[in-house]
């Protein structure tokens, strides 16, 4: 089995000290999943106006056997690239191998193995499809390899939400920091869905404020 | 239902009926202090709110804990648990009984075999069959269980099934044929949210006699991996006639290792250190780390791996066995610890959490002999290869059975309702800590049924009946359903046979080794491969011990 470590800063100070007891390093009061939210937002362009043939449900229909449906997540096109205003597509994950069947990082974040599929996504005009891995928060971003082919690619994440991008760049350079070209096509981990309760349901009286919410 | 299994429910609801003296604690320091009846609410993140309208509530069972009305000073207090090395033919008396304990500071009843924590290490002979002769002293009925083993089935220990309760006074004695090497245990089958939780279990280890089974270590050690719930006042009181905790079962919030807080072990530099880890918490999966070690996987329940690989950390839960080859490199202070991204269900969010386990001290000139060396080398087990590779090719045919992990939930308070289907929006592969203990807590298991379906007839639970010919292969399909009232992760555990696990999702294992226990996620599927190779009637079940209480298990009979 191969030893898989993000490199990334993204370790808790003191993850490894040796003190007894419990450590918890709790996110602050940002709300996780704004910036997520303006990434998500769709941004149509001329020829977006017919119907989006292909749902994710259509597309995930042929995705039998490929993880757990339950984790399944859209990828949504965002319309600014001509060509793929009518890309749909789903992304699945499973475990990554492990003897385990439940697959770890250093500080415990799932480490899957994902495949994105996509139908009508045509391919790049000019430069390349490149996929990137990224937090809902978008401190992190890491490049997950270059699409060659424009109906699949798999690759791995290891954190327990995030975000799948496709964005159309110049070229494919594995060092990237970030992206440079607009986005393509995007889609956040089920886990995702997972927000505070605050302000809603039996916790409706809450202060969203309070708790570091705006 | 079955006439076994209606006497083995039975017999469960009474282990704990037994009348007990009014409780009297001291609530000092605690949140909300006596709610009433003998009840404590279990600590909460003071951060998260209470959810609106539970602020007083209660779980609908009443507050049990050991030994209520008796001095627990005038109890024996326990001692650390002992190795008894057992002959073929050899006899070992084990008395269950009640006992004093101080964790974190606080002196309570709880129970032991033979007065030890965890109660002792008994070895035996690969190929023999040994004799334990068990009288119960506690308070209420109890068995046996023999973890793992494939014994003759009428000393499985599964009240109503095997065997009637040992009843308080009475004695059991049980004959264990012990066919596999590895790393077993033992625990009661009655009420095992309350006993075991209270220090009833204890390992049994077969040694081979191959002298190479295992690679060479410069030393073994054990590490018994348990939690238990306590505030200030001591420990949260358990159901008396059904668990509390039946959602997502009973989280501990004080680490034990080999049943005590701060165990600490040393090393050298370069030292091979064998850990045997068991995961005997009620539902805990750990994800344990080792620092900056390196580890080495050699073997699980029922034996070795077909191959030894590198692992950053071990994912063990509830029942598992895992065994590892660690290397510290130098010396330093280095934490055993449970290292997991905790959920927030409040704030919707993950977050790092550790605990630290143990502490091993290295420290002593750097070892680099034979040994050390050897540890560098990946091993394959022949022996196992040519027993599994026949297996695999199970991979490509329909399941056998298929069974369907799933909730149902009654007369549970509306505020729980509420929350749990927004909740519910995500529901992660594994809860690795009680994000929302006020709301598990008042979850009893008269209000919640966990169910194995059958998906071939929709038979639940104890209306599921398999019957089979000894020598079969079953392959089983388990899937966790994702759509019910409160998805969970599930240890499933096989009396009496071992299994591979041959996928999961779809996705070939390719590294197989006998198990008797194996985790399935959330909304995944697992399948295994029973090899049916011992006459009786046994139970397939869940190993969060709440949810065995609440329904989740069934029996299969194995025609010789």
């Amino acid at each position: 089995m191969a030893i898989w470590v993000r490199n990334m800063g993204r370790w808790v100070p003191g993850r490894k000290g040796v003190s007894w007891g419990t450590g918890s390093g709790r996110p602050g009061g940002l709300l996780a999943l704004a910036a997520a939210l303006a990434v998500m937002a769709a941004v149509p362009d001329a020829e977006s106006s017919g119907r989006v043939a292909g749902s994710p449900s259509e597309v995930a229909g042929s995705l039998a056997g490929c993880g757990p449906d339950y984790y399944r997540f859209p990828m949504v096109s965002t319309r600014r690239v001509p060509g793929t205003g009518n890309a749909t597509g789903v992304g699945e994950i499973v475990f990554a191998e492990s003897p385990f069947g439940i697959s770890l990082t250093e500080d415990g974040s799932y480490l899957y193995d994902f495949t994105v599929r996509f139908e009508r996504l045509n391919p790049a005009r000019t430069g390349t499809y490149v996929v990137w891995t990224t937090t809902p928060e978008l401190d992190e971003i890491v490049p997950a390899g270059e699409m060659t082919d424009p109906a699949a690619f798999s690759g791995k994440v290891a954190w327990n939400k995030f975000l799948v991008v496709v964005t159309l760049e110049p070229a494919f350079d594995p060092g990237a920091a970030t992206w440079t070209g607009p986005i393509v096509i995007r889609g956040m981990s089920r886990s995702g869905m997972m927000h505070t309760m605050a302000g809603h349901g039996p916790f409706e009286q809450e202060n969203c404020a309070a708790y570091g919410y705006e | 239902m079955s006439r076994g299994l209606a006497l083995a429910s039975a017999a469960a609801l009474l282990a704990i009926a037994t009348p007990a003296a009014p409780q009297e604690m001291d609530h000092a320091g605690h949140m909300m202090g006596d709610m009433g009846g003998g009840w404590r609410m279990p600590p909460m993140d003071p951060n998260m709110p209470m959810i609106p309208g539970l602020e007083m509530a209660l779980p609908p069972v009443e507050p049990f804990l050991a030994a209520a009305g008796i001095d627990v000073m005038t109890l024996p207090e326990a001692r650390p648990g002992e190795v008894v090395r057992l002959a073929p033919g050899d006899t070992l008396d084990i008395e269950v009984s009640i006992v004093r304990r101080t964790l974190n500071g606080h002196t309570a009843a709880m129970y032991g075999y033979n007065g030890q924590y965890p109660g002792p290490l008994i070895e035996a002979p690969q190929g023999s069959t040994v004799v334990v002769r068990v009288t119960n002293r506690i308070e209420s009925p109890t068995t046996v269980h023999w973890h793992g083993l494939r014994l003759e089935n009428r000393f499985d220990g599964v009240p109503g099934l095997t065997q009637d309760p040992i009843e308080v006074g009475e004695s059991f004695t049980y004959e264990l044929r012990v066919p596999d090497a590895g790393m077993f245990w033992y625990h009661p089958h009655v009420r095992e949210d309350v006993q075991q939780d209270l220090g009833l279990y204890g390992n049994l280890r077969v040694t081979s006699p191959d002298p190479d089974y295992h690679g060479p270590a410069h030393r073994e050690e054990l590490l018994v991996l348990d939690d238990i719930l306590m505030d200030d006042a001591g420990f949260i009181p358990w159901g008396r006639e059904a668990p509390t905790h039946a959602l997502m079962g009973r989280f501990g919030n004080v680490m034990l290792v080999n049943g005590v807080t701060g165990h600490t072990l040393g090393a050298r530099p370069g030292e091979v250190i064998r850990f045997l880890l068991t995961n005997v918490a009620n539902t805990r999966t750990y994800n344990v780390t080792f620092g900056n070690a390196r580890v080495k996987l050699v073997a699980s329940d029922v034996g070795r791996f077909e191959r030894e690989m590198w692992v950053q950390s071990v994912v063990i839960a509830p029942a598992e066995r895992y065994v590892v080859d660690v290397v510290f490199p130098a010396a330093g202070e280095v934490a055993i610890a449970n290292t997991i991204q905790a959920v927030n269900h409040f704030r919707g969010e993950f977050y790092p959490h550790v605990d630290t386990l143990a502490l091993v001290t290295v420290a002593g000139p750097p070892l680099d002999d034979e040994v050390t060396r050897a540890h560098a080398t990946l091993r394959t087990n022949e022996a196992v290869t040519a027993e599994t590779a026949a297996l695999r090719a199970h991979l490509g045919r329909p399941a056998d059975h298929t069974l369907e992990a799933t909730v149902r939930v009654q007369g549970l308070p509306l505020p729980i309702v509420r929350s749990m289907e927004i909740d519910t929006l995500y529901i992660p592969p594994i809860e690795w800590n009680d994000a929302m203990p006020m709301m598990n807590w008042l979850s009893a298991g008269t209000q919640v049924t966990w169910i194995l379906r059958d998906a071939d007839t929709g038979r639940e639970n104890e209306d599921v009946h398999w019957t089979f010919r000894q020598g079969d292969l079953v392959k089983i399909r388990v899937f966790n359903s994702p759509d019910s009232f409160h998805p969970m992760n599930h240890p499933i555990h096989v009396h009496g046979q071992r299994f591979v696990v041959l996928a999961r999702d779809d996705v070939p294992n390719d590294n197989l080794v006998w198990k008797d226990t194996a985790i399935v996620p959330v909304g995944s599927t697992m399948d295994i491969l029973v090899e049916m190779s011992n006459p009786g009637d046994w139970m397939l079940h869940c190993h969060i011990a709440e949810h065995l209480s609440a329904g989740m298990m069934f029996h299969f009979t194995v025609e010789g």
